[in-house]
């Protein structure tokens, strides 16, 4: 269809109003296997020096430890936002219980409101059951942040499970816990999958909670890394290598997007209702 | 049967209440708490010890507490007697250093700590450890001053077994006073109303959300239609593209712009080519600072608008589209009679969802403009966070930025509430089919 | 008798029996030490601790003990990060032994009981203690009580470029005698104003790099209002003070450097980068900062010649009411009352040893920073450095200091807010200055006489 109109004036007009986002990727790709002169943006070498980090710790630290942190972080992140979502929102979705009206509407409520506000009063929560300053306690806040969106989405997943199978399972004689996890969760494998992909882009990219909630802990996410690497006091500061660091923090975001792409459309969109 | 299945209903959310019940309910009820005490750094969270110290009377003494009573508080002595020799064995002291003090000092009385630890450090058997020397010096004191009383009936009677003359309602007085821990109050709110630099940030907020949410829904639905009418490739590759924003890691977003703007960044260096004004475009004037604000946080906004609209687009009938393209239909027409309609409930979405969370969003102007030039760029959330947890002075206010995130609760609250009936939440709430 | 509180003498007790049954057996501690505001060239503030830690191991083998002290240091280049961190783990119990911050949180930190009293640990009769200038001992103790340590002392001296200075017709001679002008009040902020508009107009620098003041919120704002005859505390009563005439000059000082355009309108909150690229560089006329960026210039900027490209001086008086003055912020070491009275008392010696001369010369002289007492300007490290000889001969004797008062951070908070609304004209400087004072008399009520 519409095949009367040419199309490069509006290629054009896009490319004028997404200019400012290639050229920040752009340079961000090219500026951490070059070197330019000082005051011009145009690279003039070819180097690998900034990649030295990755294997010699006296450039901007260790960086292996850091990753595995993340790594850690986001797997524990994304285990229990599936674990807890999927039975939440199944009870949402198909079983009768008390207050479930206002439990949907809370959710949705806090759907729109993020934490971060409250912080204060997440501080004292965990410093009240001992968790201030450990890996455990900012994995479960952020694992609550994130929470009433998973409910949510899964919720919307569920509801689109015909019923006739769950009917079927419950007059064999399962019990209902049976019945949701031996007939709906494979029903549901989709949703946990992108939910699961969403919930890593989000932890792995987190950098507030680990700041605020664990200042001085043993650990260091890459976020945190990330941000002393860039901090123009320390020893260590380059831009080209910061730049470096921060493609290396951000490939595996950017492999799980280029691999998954259409999933993941669809669950950042699924801020819509149903 | 009926409770039975609210029990299943309830066991399998169990984990969720948990969770939300932890890090959702009891945050915003002790933020609503905080909120009405003038908790700070100086006051502690946890609460508050009886302490009488030298300025504390000096101010008692301005306020109708009598002078000599307020003097005589504020006098410590040491006395060399058996009674404090007692207590210093009791407390462990060497006996030899004791029997020396008693044989050497017996009966002479200090007013001042610094002589008398001279006196004792001319002693033969004196510890070595000067903090064990600082202790058997303590034992000897008669002073309430600078003591640290957990409990109010603790300091009341210290006060009383020390002056015994001193009327009830005078220590009364002095034990309220001593208190360090927060009180309750209201003067967080007042402080708030009254102010007009609360004003100025109310302002600042809605523009930053007004400009914001024009710039997502705009350039959103830009994005969406120019996409939708270009072939497969292109649009993919401008909304891959659109989407970078969004998955970027916080920490290096905020530096890529910072790249991009600053002096030495891309732009300064181009506008420098080219002749144009050059200076550090994210700091360097209220206008420039505002844009990028406004950018940075529109960019992320703008993909998420853009994938909605697009997926609502895909529901639009081709036939209709092509029909209209019969009728001789401009393509302005086309999007002004039938894609927009089509996407009313998109951007009544989009806009009341994104409102919310750039109301309560500040980690990007943090990172970026952190509120400045001036306070030009602050917004309520980032002034909340500044004030309760983020200052250069020390002085945390925990009260007052409680107070500030309170009032961003109940405004969310409302909106949220109000978008709710907006989107007729009552057809989201299905019957559930299976009752037992 | 009976009074010295029963409370405190049971824990003393406890307290001295466990220290004493501790120096019997072989010992290991572990001390964590949090320092803000410390970024490399300033790293012998940890460093320090470390050395104390092995002159303390080494003493104790000699006494036929077994000590093992292991130094835990953190560091944080900003201060509100650290403050955030230090306050948050002090409720949580986390706190470090070891505190390294600026002394204007002894107030603060010490009603909310987060601090031992170091006067309670150490001996300050005693070597190296005995010789530390008493007013930074006064800088480190409040309401009656030395909290801390001092650590370091500065000074924030005005810098002029000597080859502007000429530019605009100062000769050498003029050059060298601007000091003594600036001391005796006849060379104002104003005067300090029109030279900076000079050199801009005789084109030998950038507009709006005539005056460079600190980019950032600082105890450095604080001078300018004692410039224009302000007062931070009353000398009678011990209470803060805001003096409206002063704040009101000070605020309107800097719009009128604005409109002189030697200074942009939104110049607060750009870079310390650009800022030292500029005055490091020769490319700014006038400004002022701290005497430490002396060593990050050398170390990071490439500064060369010092004394052959600047000049320094007190920060000028304003007007007829002010003074010349400049203000010193000592760092202090701080014993918080995490842990144990028995690690209290091993951090304690640590920081008596961290102030032997040689290893606090260490520190001054790398970081730019002044002596903290009599025979530490004599180690030859410190004595032969020209730069902290002559801060320390020229400066220091005229610096005072923030108040200690637990207050005085909110007072601080809102005089920067209304210096950045006047100074970006987001308002005038009249509402500014009421506002800061409707916001102060709201939060703290009679605790500040505003005048």
């Amino acid at each position: 269809m519409t095949r009367n109109y040419s199309n490069w004036p509006i290629i054009l007009v896009l490319l004028l109003i997404s200019a400012p986002i290639i050229v920040m990727y752009a340079f961000l790709l090219v500026d951490t296997v070059t070197t330019s002169p000082p005051g011009s943006a145009i690279p003039n070498g070819f180097t690998l020096s900034h990649w030295r980090f990755l294997i010699d710790p006296t450039a901007t630290g260790d960086v292996w430890g850091p990753t595995l942190t993340t790594i850690l972080f986001t797997a524990s992140i994304v285990l229990i936002v599936l674990g807890v979502s999927s039975t939440a929102g199944y009870a949402l979705s198909r079983l009768n219980m008390p207050f479930r009206r206002f439990f949907l509407g809370g959710i949705l409520v806090m759907h729109a409101f993020p934490l971060v506000t409250l912080i204060i009063g997440v501080f004292l929560v965990l410093q009240f059951v001992g968790l201030y300053n450990t890996l455990t306690g900012v994995v479960l806040v952020k694992a609550g942040l994130m929470l009433p969106f998973g409910i949510w989405i899964m919720k919307g997943f569920y509801d689109t499970v015909p019923w006739e199978i769950e009917m079927a399972g419950v007059q064999d004689g399962a019990s209902r816990f049976t019945v949701w996890r031996r007939l709906i969760l494979p029903q549901v494998r989709p949703g946990l999958f992108a939910l699961a992909l969403f919930a890593a882009i989000d932890a792995w990219g987190e950098y507030m909670l680990p700041r605020i909630l664990a200042p001085s802990a043993d650990f260091e996410v890459l976020s945190i890394y990330l941000n002393t690497v860039s901090d123009p006091d320390s020893t260590t500061y380059n831009f080209n290598l910061f730049k470096s660091v921060g493609l290396f923090y951000t490939l595996p975001i950017l492999a799980l997007y280029a691999i998954f792409r259409d999933r993941l459309m669809n669950i950042f969109g699924g801020g819509t209702k149903g | 049967m009926r409770t039975r299945s609210y029990m299943v209903g309830l066991a399998f959310m169990s984990p969720a209440l948990v969770v939300l019940i932890g890090f959702f309910f009891l945050p915003v009820v002790l933020t609503a708490v905080f909120a009405f005490t003038n908790m700070s750094t100086s006051t502690g969270i946890s609460g508050g010890s009886y302490v009488v110290t030298g300025n504390l009377l000096t101010a008692l003494k301005e306020n109708g507490v009598p002078v000599e009573i307020a003097d005589a508080l504020s006098k410590a002595s040491f006395v060399v007697d058996p009674e404090g020799i007692a207590k210093a064995r009791d407390a462990g002291t060497d006996p030899a250093f004791l029997a020396e003090i008693e044989q050497q000092l017996g009966g002479r009385t200090f007013t001042d700590e610094r002589l008398f630890e001279r006196e004792l450090k001319t002693l033969q058997h004196r510890p070595r450890s000067i903090r064990d020397l600082k202790l058997a010096v303590d034992q000897f004191e008669l002073s309430i001053l600078n003591s640290r009383f957990t409990s109010e009936s603790a300091a009341r009677q210290a006060i009383a077994t020390f002056l015994p003359s001193a009327p009830a309602d005078t220590v009364d007085q002095i034990v309220e006073a001593s208190y360090t821990g927060w009180t309750w109050t209201t003067a967080n709110f007042k402080q708030l109303f009254s102010t007009s630099d609360t004003w100025r940030i109310v302002l600042n907020t809605v523009f930053y959300v007004a400009v914001t949410l024009s710039f997502t829904v705009f350039v959103g639905l830009f994005l969406a239609v120019t996409t939708f009418y270009l072939p497969a490739g292109a649009a993919s590759a401008f909304s891959m593209l659109w989407l970078l924003p969004r998955i970027t890691p916080i920490v290096l977003y905020a530096v890529m712009w910072k790249w991009f703007t600053w002096e030495g960044g891309f732009l300064y260096t181009a506008a420098d080519a080219l002749g144009l004004p050059a200076f550090n475009y994210m700091k360097g004037s209220v206008p420039t600072a505002w844009t990028i604000v406004i950018m940075v946080n529109g960019f992320i906004g703008a993909a998420f608008a853009m994938i909605l609209f697009s997926s609502a687009l895909k529901a639009i009938p081709v036939q209709q589209l092509w029909a209209s393209e019969v009728d001789g239909a401009s393509r302005w027409q086309q999007i002004r009679y039938i894609i927009l309609p089509h996407l009313r409930w998109p951007i009544l979405f989009v806009t009341s969802y994104q409102t919310l969370s750039l109301l309560s969003s500040y980690q990007e102007i943090w990172l970026t403009t952190n509120g400045g030039p001036g306070r030009t760029t602050t917004v309520w959330a980032l002034e909340s966070f500044n004030t309760a947890l983020n200052s250069y002075t020390g002085n945390l206010q925990y009260g007052l930025g409680a107070a500030m995130a309170l009032i961003l609760v109940i405004v969310g609250v409302s909106l949220s509430i109000i978008y709710l009936r907006l989107f007729r939440f009552d057809e989201l709430l299905g019957r559930p089919k299976i009752e037992f | 008798m009976t009074v010295a509180s029963f409370m405190k003498s049971a824990t003393l007790a406890a307290a001295l029996l466990a220290s004493t049954a501790v120096l019997a057996s072989a010992k290991d501690v572990t001390i964590k030490v949090w320092a803000g505001g410390t970024g490399p060239t300033n790293d012998y503030r940890i460093e320090a601790i470390k050395m104390a830690a092995d002159i303390l191991e080494r003493e104790a083998v000699i006494r036929g003990e077994e000590l093992n002290v292991t130094v835990e240091g953190q560091t944080w280049t900003t201060w509100d990060d650290f403050k955030q961190a230090v306050t948050l783990a002090a409720e949580s119990n986390t706190a470090p032994n070891i505190i390294v911050s600026g002394h204007e949180d002894i107030g603060t930190w010490s009603q909310s009981g987060l601090l031992r009293p170091v006067e309670d640990y150490v001996d300050f009769d005693a070597w190296p203690l005995n010789q530390l200038y008493p007013n930074l001992i006064d800088v480190a103790s409040f309401d009656g009580r030395v909290w801390g340590i001092p650590q370091d002392a500065e000074s924030r001296p005005f810098f002029f470029s000597r080859s502007h200075m000429k530019a605009i017709g100062y000769t050498d001679a003029d050059i060298e005698a601007l000091p003594g002008k600036v001391e005796s009040g006849e060379y104002t902020l104003y005067s300090m104003l029109d030279d900076a508009k000079k050199m801009q107009d005789a084109g030998v620098v950038e507009p709006g790099k005539g005056f460079m003041p600190r980019p950032s919120n600082g105890t450095d704002y604080w001078q300018f209002y004692q410039s224009f005859g302000g007062e931070m505390t009353d000398r009678e009563s011990g209470k803060l003070v805001l003096d409206r005439q002063a704040l009101t000059d000070m605020y309107q000082f800097f719009v009128d450097a604005v409109e002189k355009g030697v200074v942009p309108a939104t110049y607060l909150g750009t870079t310390w980068d650009s800022w030292h690229d500029a005055v490091a560089h020769d490319k700014a006329g006038i400004w002022h900062g701290g005497t430490w960026h002396k060593a990050e210039w050398e170390t990071k900027w490439g500064l060369k010649d010092f004394f052959g490209q600047m000049q320094y001086s007190l920060i000028p008086a304003g007007n007829e009411k002010g003074r010349a003055n400049t203000i010193t912020h000592p760092l202090v070491y701080l014993l918080s009352t995490t842990g144990t009275d028995d690690d209290a008392t091993i951090a304690a010696e640590l920081i008596t040893i961290a102030s032997e001369p040689r290893i606090n010369a260490l520190h001054a002289v790398k970081s730019g920073h002044l002596a903290i007492g009599t025979a530490e300007a004599e180690i030859p490290l410190y004595a032969n450095d020209r730069w902290t000889t002559v801060a320390t001969e020229a400066l220091l004797p005229h610096a005072t200091s923030l108040p200690n008062d637990p207050d005085f951070g909110v007072v601080w908070k809102a005089m920067y807010k209304g210096l950045e609304a006047s100074w970006t004209k987001t308002s005038p400087v009249a509402d500014a200055v009421s506002g800061v004072e409707s916001e102060i008399k709201a939060t703290l009520g009679d605790k500040v006489v505003i005048r």
